[in-house]
């Protein structure tokens, strides 16, 4: 798997976890592959990632196009998670998608809760 | 310095005020012997304006505190409290809020000086989600009505259990009725428009209950082991060790601390425990007070008040070896405390 270094400020989404994201929308029958990434409050750490799949974007909603995805992230969101790289550990022993956010200082047990 | 709404009433009925909370409150108004009659025997009224109240608007109101909180806010039914902590990612506590769950909002009652720090807590953890905190108060009264006679005292208390609530006429004015026990033993917080507070207490007071300030009021929280924010609640100390357990869903999911929690729980790892303290009559015991066991430090006072016959009642976290009935520790000069039951709340 190639690292993806992103630009500052960035959100970035990996080949593996867009190719995913089109797998996935295409199984669930939605027309297309646009993905709302967000931070929610909660989880032992204090947020929680949560990936929706949306028809467009929200009103002052960022967004991102690579790898033939669209990411949609609100600004409260996105200031948590600039510089991001969204990926996808596959296989019986992968995690799914992977947040890997620089702002995240401590993570809970399951990863899927970050404080920073 | 913040003046309660009830002020007028309060001074006309004898007040002799003083600085708690940041507030301007009753500290007395006949005898601290009296007042502590009334409330344990009798029926009582305390002006309680200072408590926090925040009103939680919105759908996700439930859903985000129950991601926030410890207590599974899922099963809680319009018209009933339910107790939570706020806990921070260490699992320590920042504070303890009374949820009132009304049919389109939430009133959260938070400690006396953590309105705001609860405010901002929900808000910086507010994403997308429909949900707005209007903090009302100083728009509203909070008149506390306690002692065993209360609930005959007032009509539509009398059915209230713990943790219910009722809406209730008071001198013409409409009330929110909400059984807390506050101090350990029965109490009602009743809330009202600010501007109705002075008329809703004389109409109380009419009715027979004795006013009573904060001295007296302190002593039954004390001696019923109540809790305190600054004092038994702070970011020192978790839920476990505050003997919050019926305060805790263990199986309901995640929110912040909750890793930490259920960990303390599962190992046994909690190291001390909130219990109550008494010492005798005429020694010097203070709040922060270090006590010790065989020349080892094993607690601190959080709180002390002077009993009604003189002796000395407090409350304490005390390691777990020591935290046992009947255990004697000493303070730094040397007066002897007893170790009394550990707390726990209902």
């Amino acid at each position: 798997m190639q690292a993806v270094k992103p630009a500052p400020l960035t959100i970035s989404i990996t080949k593996e976890a867009a190719d995913h994201v089109r797998t996935f929308t295409k199984v669930e029958g939605s027309a297309t592959s646009n993905l709302r990434v967000a931070v929610k409050g909660g989880g032992c750490s204090g947020m929680t990632y949560d990936l929706e799949v949306v028809e467009g974007p929200g009103e002052n909603d960022k967004v991102i196009s690579e790898h033939g995805v669209e990411l949609y992230i609100d600004k409260k969101s996105y200031v948590f998670l600039a510089g991001t790289v969204l990926d996808y550990s596959g296989g019986l022993n992968g995690k799914g998608f992977v947040f890997n956010n620089p702002n995240a200082k401590t993570t809970c047990g399951c990863g899927t809760s970050f404080s920073v | 310095m913040l003046e309660s709404p009830v002020l007028r009433a309060s001074r006309h009925d004898g007040a002799i005020l003083g600085e708690a909370f940041g507030w301007n409150v009753p500290r007395t108004y006949t005898t601290r012997e009296t007042e502590y009659e009334a409330a344990t025997q009798g029926f009582a009224i305390a002006d309680r304006s200072y408590v926090g109240r925040l009103r939680i608007n919105g759908h996700d109101a439930v859903d985000l505190l129950d991601r926030l909180s410890t207590n599974r806010l899922s099963d809680l039914e319009e018209g009933s409290v339910m107790g939570t902590v706020l806990t921070n990612n260490k699992g320590r506590i920042i504070d303890v809020i009374l949820l009132l769950r009304k049919s389109d909002y939430l009133m959260a009652f938070t400690g006396a000086e953590t309105r705001q720090r609860v405010a901002d807590w929900i808000d910086f953890y507010t994403f997308a989600e429909d949900v707005t905190v209007v903090d009302e108060t100083e728009t509203t009264a909070m008149l506390s009505l306690l002692g065993p006679k209360a609930a005959t005292a007032v009509k539509g208390l009398g059915d209230l259990d713990l943790h219910q609530s009722a809406e209730i006429e008071i001198g013409g004015v409409q009330a929110i009725a909400v059984r807390t026990d506050f101090s350990g033993v029965p109490g009602y917080d009743i809330v009202v428009p600010a501007a109705s507070g002075d008329d809703v207490w004389t109409a109380l007071v009419d009715v027979g209950a004795e006013p009573v300030g904060t001295d007296a009021l302190d002593l039954v929280r004390i001696e019923n082991g109540g809790l305190a924010i600054g004092a038994e609640l702070s970011e020192d100390y978790n839920p476990l060790e505050a003997g919050l357990k019926n305060f805790i869903s263990f199986n309901k999911g995640c929110y912040i601390g909750q890793e930490v929690v259920a960990r303390l729980d599962t190992y046994d790892k909690v190291q001390k425990h909130l219990v109550l303290l008494s010492w005798e009559t005429g020694e010097a015991v203070s709040v922060g007070a270090t006590l010790y066991a065989e020349g080892k430090e094993v607690g601190k006072i959080t709180s002390a008040a002077q009993g009604i016959s003189g002796a000395g009642e407090g409350l304490g976290y005390i390691r777990n070896a020591q935290a046992e009935v009947g255990t004697a520790l000493t303070t730094e000069g040397d007066v002897t405390v007893q170790v009394g039951g550990a707390v726990r709340h209902p």
